[in-house]
């Protein structure tokens, strides 16, 4: 089966000077959750930016390695082009037009392709998805609360026909309770809607939950790899990301773990 | 009561060009300071066309609109597109070089002379008289539904069509736009070929009732403060600024000194930005410090 999205080796360098992903290598395959998990700094946000076309805003590049959608390269296209061929990205902050109406936000989207019945359809299901944001259609965007902002990011993202959903930071400043309902709802619209999923998240506990597949970077490369299950019962996981002995360490032991999980790179 | 028609014709033009200046800054924060040649452009081409179309002026005036349109769009597309990414000061500098050149090859073209376009088109203009006494032009009594209808269907096309809503999302986050699919040099090129538009329809009915010379472009800068009053990305800022700007023109016209003609508008800007510096409905966080 060919792989949905497949990173092979790649490498992003900023300002022609900082390497800030050296070779990351990952698959999402059609109708998977894979989440990308790490620290700030591992080179999570970078990645997704790379797929989804974004790296010029930040004077950075992709220098060695490919990305591939659909078996086609896509690593030097516009974003606007990534964007029609079906990956669309929910970024961590801005994600929403503020001065527009939600209802303007869900029409401002621009799939191609599809006809009007189509769109129609998709507009249909993100209400049904997000029962919320019909009682808030008439409401401004930058009047809505974090779980509300981010619901309706989805939504737009869902409305211009995605293959594969880039989530940059689900949980971020959002209550548990809404994090929750917002997972249940990502994990309904890959089951319903067959869309794929690529979630980078720092907390794992989030992530992991919901993933098939999940990717640990840290420093710009990827040092653990594995299905969900497994990665949430490994023992660094569960130090590192779960909190799972809940007593403090010493900077000695710490050390050794970070040394330890370099190993399964 | 002619003092209140000649502010109401007065702001009508002020509103009609100031709207261009608005729909570029608000989509892609460009000052575009070409737009008084843009709009001057627009009157020449009537010239042009209603030598081609000779005894069809509806035509003529039809074809030199939807020309401006055009010229508009082809501006952004051959030049202004590729500053998108750049500062926007290099934006801004090519639009004053192309407002340079304009001016220059409009002069080559068409010559400085006082032309009438509205001879050549075979139309007459006469005054209309209006209730309490006073008088108005019928060219500037059009100018003035003009600008009614130009307002009232780019509120339309900005609130209820999908590319007026593209529109409004471009300008408050590209980055965003990009992202759900919105081709944004589609959006700009459009807001380009808009704002030429209203500005060449402008210049147009200007030409229409007054003739046309090169000092044309002195009133499209003269709308420029009036676009800044009213805030440069509100449209009813626009219609305010363009209000307030008119009407003490006119006033101090009449009261004062007809020479002050020119410099009023600048007063106005000047005292709005010591005041009030993102003007009467702008948006205060849009404004970059000085």
């Amino acid at each position: 089966m060919t792989a949905l999205l497949q990173v092979e080796q790649l490498e992003v360098v900023y300002q022609r000077a900082i390497t800030a992903v050296q070779g990351i290598s990952l698959v999402v395959q059609p109708n998977q959750i894979v989440a990308l998990l790490g620290t700030n700094g591992a080179g999570k946000s970078t990645t997704l930016r790379a797929i989804s076309g974004f790296l010029g805003l930040d004077d950075a590049r992709v220098t060695e390695g490919a990305v591939r959608f659909k078996g086609e390269r896509i690593e030097t296209l516009s974003p606007q082009d990534i964007t029609r061929r079906g990956i669309v990205l929910v970024p961590e902050r801005d994600k929403v037009f503020p001065n527009l109406t939600v209802a303007e936000n869900l029409i401002a989207n621009a799939p191609r392709g599809m006809t009007l019945a189509e769109r129609r359809r998709l507009h249909e299901l993100v209400h049904q998805y997000f029962p919320k944001l019909a009682e808030l259609k008439g409401r401004e965007a930058g009047y809505l609360s974090g779980g509300e902002r981010q619901m309706l990011a989805i939504a737009g993202a869902i409305v211009c026909g995605p293959a594969l959903l880039l989530v940059d930071e689900l949980s971020l400043g959002l209550a548990p309770v809404a994090v929750e309902e917002l997972t249940r709802r990502l994990v309904e619209i890959r089951r319903e809607l067959g869309i794929a999923i690529l979630l980078v998240e720092q907390s794992a506990a989030v992530a992991l939950e919901i993933a098939d597949h999940g990717y640990v970077l840290e420093n710009g490369r990827v040092v653990l790899d594995g299905d969900g299950p497994r990665l949430k019962s490994h023992p660094d996981i569960q130090e590192f990301y779960l909190g799972g002995s809940g007593e403090r360490r010493s900077y000695r032991t710490v050390k050794q773990y970070r040394r330890s999980r370099r190993w399964y790179g | 009561m002619q003092l209140y028609v000649n502010i109401a014709v007065l702001a009508s033009i002020y509103a009609l060009i100031a709207c261009g200046y608005v729909l570029i800054y608000r989509v892609s924060r460009v000052l575009n300071l070409a737009h008084g040649e843009l709009m001057m452009l627009g009157s020449y081409l009537l010239l042009t066309t209603a030598s081609l179309f000779t005894g069809h002026p509806y035509l003529a005036f039809a074809a030199a609109a939807l020309l401006a349109l055009v010229v508009g769009a082809l501006v952004y597309l051959f030049l202004l597109r590729r500053m998108t990414g750049e500062m926007v000061l290099a934006a801004v500098l090519t639009t004053v070089a192309l407002g340079i050149l304009l001016r220059g090859v409009m002069v080559l073209i068409w010559s400085a002379s006082q032309q009438y376009p509205r001879e050549a088109l075979g139309w007459a203009n006469p005054a209309i008289a209006l209730p309490g006494g006073a008088r108005i032009s019928t060219f500037a009594l059009l100018l003035i539904l003009s600008t009614a209808a130009v307002y009232l269907s780019l509120f339309v096309f900005l609130r209820f069509s999908r590319w007026g809503i593209r529109m409004r999302a471009a300008g408050q986050n590209p980055l965003l736009a990009a992202q759900r699919g919105i081709s944004l040099h589609g959006v700009y090129a459009l807001a380009w070929g808009l704002s030429t538009f209203t500005g060449g329809l402008a210049g147009m009915l200007l030409a229409m009732d007054s003739g046309l010379d090169g000092t044309m472009v002195v009133i499209g800068l003269k709308a420029f403060p009036a676009a800044l009053v009213g805030g440069l990305d509100s449209l009813v800022g626009a219609l305010l600024g363009s209000l307030i700007i008119a009407a003490a023109e006119i006033f101090l016209i009449h009261h004062v000194d007809p020479l002050l003609s020119d410099v009023v508008p600048f007063l106005v800007l000047i005292a709005m930005l010591v005041i009030r510096p993102w003007g009467l409905l702008g948006t205060k966080e849009e404004l970059d410090r000085v």
